[in-house]
C-alpha cells in the first residue's frame, strides 16, 4: 500500500466528489433532451410539410458529430456564450450539458418519432371521431401512448447518456471518471483497483435499469395491447 | 480510419461470435457470452480504454517492484507519411486502443445480431433440422445468411457509431484525426473554425459509411427476408 | 413386406398436457397411412416424434430397425432419411427454389454442386415447378411453395415423407395442384404418413387410415372400412362433421 489511505476510503472519495457531477449531468441533459426530442419528433411526424426538413437535418447533424467534438466545439470554442452564469465552472457544466443534451435531442427524437409511428393508426381516427381537434387528440391519445411505447428504447438511451458523460471529464468537468483519475495519479498502485469499481459503479446505474425496466415494461406493454401488433 | 476499421471488423467477427453462442451456445458458454456483452455495454468505452491502455505501465511497474525484468512496450513501427517523415504507425497504446475499441464493439454487434437471429422463425430451423442438417450445418446454411441480411439496418447504426468514438483514444494520447484539430485549434487560436470543420469532416465520413451500407443492404436483400 | 417406420408406445407431453399417450402402429414399403382427427388430438404432435423433432418421453421409434432414440444414433443422418412436409411450408427464405431444393443433397448427402442442381432440377419437374426455379419463396403462391417443399423432401431420397396437413394452410383453388403432386408420388411407390382432412386423398391412395382423439389411436381401418361403417361413435361423428362441411362446399360451388 502505497497511500495514506486505503482503496476503500479513496473510492469514497470519488464517490462524494465524482457521482453528483455524473448524475446531474445525465438528468439534465436527459430532460432537455427529452423536451427538444419530443417537440422534433412531433415537428417531424406531424409538422407542416415546409419545416419537417428542419427536424431531419437537426438529426442528422447532431448523430454525426462526435460528442468529443461537440464538448470541445462548446466546452473550448463556445465557452463565452455561457459567461452569464457567472463562474468558469458553471460555465463549463453548462457547456457540458448543452453538448450531452443537443446531442441526446436528437437520438430521443428518433425514439420518440419511432414511438408515434408504432401508435395504431386507428387511435388518431377515434380521437378524430368523438371531436377532439388535431392537437388535443395528439396530446391526450397519442402522446401518452407513444411515450409508453418508446420506454425500453429511452432507457437505452439513459445508460447511453450516462456513459457517455464519463467524456465530459476530457473538458475538466469533475464527474466520477474524472475523480477516479485524479486519485490513480495520486495512488498509482491502487489504478486497477479504482478503475475497475468505478466501472463497475457505472454498470451498476446502467445495466439493472435497462434490463428491468426494460423488460418488465416491454411484457406490461404486451399486455396492455400497445405492443405495436407485431409478434 | 485504421482505429476504424481495425475496430469495425474485430467487432465484426467476435460480434458474430458471441451472438452465435449467447442464442446457440450451451447454458455455460451462453452465460459467458451474456456476461461478455452486458458489462462491455454497461460501462463508459473510455474506462474500458483507460484500464486496457494503462494496463501495460501498470504491469511493468509491478514486475519491476517484484524484481523481474519489464516486457517492452515502448516498440513502434514507423512508417513515411506524404511528406517523407516517418511517424508512427502502430505501437501497443494504438494496438491496445484499436483492441478495446474492437472488444466494446463486439458487444453492441453482438446484441444487433442476436436480434436477428431471434428474429427467424422456428420453422426454418425445424425445416434444416427435418432434412437432416446439424446444428452447425442449420446456423451456417440457413440462420447466418438470414440474419446477417437482416442486421443490415441496425448494424449501420453501428458502423456509424464507431468512427465518432474513435475520437476517444485521442484522450489516451493516440494521435488520430481529433488529436490533430485539437492540435491545430491550439497553434492557430481558430478554435471554433476547426471543431466546426472537423465537425463537417465526420458528417460527410459518415454520410459515405451509411450511403455505402445502404448500397450493399438493397444489393444483397432478398424478397421475404 | 419390410416394415419402413415401427412406432412403439410412444409418449409425449408439454408440461402437463399429456398430448400422445401411448400410440404404436408401423408403416410399411410403398405404404400410404393417413392419420386424422380433430384438432388438439395430438396428430401434428405424433408426426415430430417420429423425427425426433420433439423427442418423445416414453417409447420407441425405428426407421428400418434402427432406433432413432438410441444414445448413439446419429440423428441427423436418421432424419435426413425421413422427409417432413410442413404446413406453413417452412423453405429457406433466403434461397431460390431451386436451391431450397439442391442445399440438401449438397450439403447433407455431400453431393457436388453439379450432382445436386441436376437432382434438384428432376424434383422440380416432378412437382411442375421447373419453370419456377430461380424465384425466391416470397415470390411463389402457397401452393407452389408447398410444391417446392415436396421437391425438397423428395431430393433426399429419403426412405419415407412425412405429411404435416399439408394443405391446410392454402387457399381453397391451390389445394388441387398440391394434392395432385401428391397424389403422383404416391403412386410412384413413395412411402408416405399424411397428417390430413382430404377424404378424397386418403380414399384415393391411403393404405390404411389412423383416426386419433385425444393422443390415443381410436381406429385404424381401410378406407372402405371407414368410409362404410366406423366401428366407434367418435369417428363417426368427426367423419360426419367432415362431411357436412365436405357437402356444404359442394352446394356452394354449385349454387355459383
Amino acid at each position: 500500500m502505497q497511500g495514506s489511505q486505503g482503496l476503500f476510503e479513496i473510492l469514497i472519495l470519488i464517490i462524494i466528489r465524482g457521482l453528483p457531477a455524473t448524475l446531474a449531468l445525465t438528468l439534465v441533459a436527459l430532460l432537455i433532451g427529452f423536451a427538444v426530442g419530443t417537440l422534433l419528433a412531433l415537428l417531424r411526424v406531424y409538422g407542416p410539410r415546409e419545416v419537417r426538413w428542419i427536424s431531419v437535418l437537426y438529426e442528422k447533424i447532431f448523430r454525426g458529430i462526435p460528442l468529443l467534438v461537440l464538448l470541445f466545439l462548446f466546452g473550448a470554442g463556445l465557452l463565452g456564450i455561457f459567461a452569464w452564469t457567472g463562474s468558469f465552472a458553471s460555465s463549463l457544466f453548462m457547456a457540458a450539458v448543452v453538448a450531452l443534451a443537443l446531442r441526446s435531442a436528437a437520438y430521443q427524437s428518433e425514439i420518440f418519432r419511432g414511438g408515434i409511428m408504432s401508435v395504431d393508426p386507428g387511435q388518431m381516427m377515434a380521437a378524430q371521431s368523438v371531436g377532439m381537434n388535431g392537437i388535443q387528440a395528439t396530446r391526450f391519445i397519442i402522446l401518452p401512448q407513444a411515450l409508453r411505447l418508446s420506454l425500453p428504447a429511452w432507457t437505452n438511451e439513459y445508460a447511453v447518456v450516462i456513459k457517455d458523460s464519463s467524456l465530459c471529464s476530457a473538458i475538466g468537468i469533475s464527474d466520477l471518471l474524472y475523480q477516479s483519475q485524479a486519485f490513480t495519479w495520486t495512488y498509482p498502485a491502487e489504478f486497477f483497483g479504482i478503475m475497475l469499481i468505478i466501472t463497475l459503479i457505472y454498470f451498476v446505474f446502467t445495466y439493472p435499469v435497462t434490463k428491468y425496466v426494460g423488460e418488465s415494461m416491454t411484457g406490461r406493454l404486451r399486455r396492455l395491447g400497445l405492443g405495436g401488433g407485431k409478434e | 480510419m485504421g482505429l476504424y476499421f481495425f475496430a469495425i471488423f474485430l467487432g465484426l467477427g467476435l460480434g458474430i461470435g458471441f451472438a452465435i453462442v449467447r442464442q446457440y451456445g450451451g447454458s455455460l458458454t451462453s452465460r459467458i457470452a451474456t456476461g461478455y456483452i452486458e458489462v462491455f455495454r454497461g460501462t463508459p468505452l473510455l474506462a474500458q480504454i483507460f484500464v486496457v491502455t494503462l494496463f501495460p505501465p501498470a504491469l511493468n511497474a509491478w514486475l519491476v517492484a517484484s524484481g523481474m525484468a519489464p516486457i517492452d512496450i515502448l516498440w513502434r513501427i514507423f512508417l513515411p507519411d506524404p511528406f517523407g517523415n516517418p511517424s508512427i504507425v502502430l505501437n501497443t497504446r494504438i494496438l491496445l486502443c484499436a483492441i478495446t475499441l474492437g472488444l466494446n464493439s463486439a458487444a453492441y454487434q453482438a446484441e444487433f445480431f442476436r436480434g436477428s437471429m431471434g428474429s427467424i422463425s422456428t420453422g426454418q430451423s425445424l425445416a434444416a433440422t427435418s432434412i437432416g442438417m446439424t446444428r452447425r450445418q442449420l446456423i451456417r446454411f440457413v440462420i447466418l445468411p438470414q440474419s446477417l441480411r437482416r442486421a443490415i439496418p441496425a448494424w449501420s447504426n453501428e458502423a456509424v457509431y464507431l468512427p465518432k468514438y474513435t475520437t476517444v483514444a485521442y484522450l489516451v494520447g493516440v494521435e488520430e484525426l481529433f488529436a490533430w484539430a485539437k492540435l491545430a485549434a491550439g497553434r492557430t487560436f481558430l478554435t471554433i473554425e476547426v471543431y466546426v470543420l472537423i465537425a463537417i469532416v465526420f458528417l460527410v465520413l459518415i454520410s459515405i459509411i451509411s450511403w455505402i451500407l445502404e448500397y450493399t443492404y438493397n444489393r444483397v436483400k432478398i424478397p421475404g427476408i | 413386406m419390410t416394415k419402413v417406420i415401427e412406432v412403439r408406445d410412444v409418449y409425449q407431453a408439454y408440461g402437463d398436457l399429456e398430448v400422445l399417450k401411448g400410440i404404436s402402429f408401423d408403416v410399411h414399403e410403398k405404404e400410404v397411412k393417413v392419420v386424422f382427427g380433430p384438432s388438439g388430438s395430438g396428430k401434428s404432435t405424433l408426426l415430430r416424434v417420429i423425427n425426433m423433432l420433439t423427442p418423445p418421453y416414453k417409447g420407441e421409434v425405428l426407421l428400418r430397425g434402427e432406433s432413432l432414440m438410441a444414445p448413439n444414433a446419429n440423428l441427423s443422418k436418421l432424419r435426413s432419411r425421413i422427409g417432413f412436409v410442413f404446413q406453413h411450408f417452412n423453405l429457406f427464405a433466403h434461397l431460390k427454389a431451386i436451391d431450397n431444393v439442391s442445399i440438401g443433397p449438397r450439403q447433407v448427402l455431400g453431393m457436388t454442386k453439379e450432382e445436386a442442381h441436376d437432382v434438384a432440377h428432376d424434383m422440380l419437374c416432378k412437382v411442375k415447378m421447373e419453370d419456377w426455379g430461380h424465384h425466391y419463396p416470397a415470390e411463389l403462391s402457397g401452393g407452389q411453395q408447398q410444391r417446392i417443399g415436396i421437391a425438397r423432401s423428395l431430393a433426399m431420397s429419403p426412405d419415407v415423407i412425412l405429411f404435416d396437413e399439408p394443405t391446410s394452410a392454402l387457399d381453397p383453388e391451390l389445394i388441387g395442384e398440391v394434392l395432385q403432386v401428391m397424389l403422383d408420388i404416391a403412386k410412384e411407390g413413395t412411402t408416405m404418413i399424411v397428417v390430413t382432412h382430404e377424404m378424397g386423398f386418403a380414399r384415393a391412395v391411403s393404405s390404411e387410415m389412423i383416426f386419433m382423439d385425444e393422443g390415443v389411436i381410436v381406429e385404424k381401418g381401410t378406407p372402405q372400412h371407414f368410409f362404410q361403417n366406423p366401428e366407434t361413435e367418435r369417428a363417426q361423428r368427426f367423419l360426419l362433421r367432415l362431411e357436412v362441411l365436405y357437402g356444404q362446399a359442394e352446394d356452394e360451388k354449385n349454387s355459383e
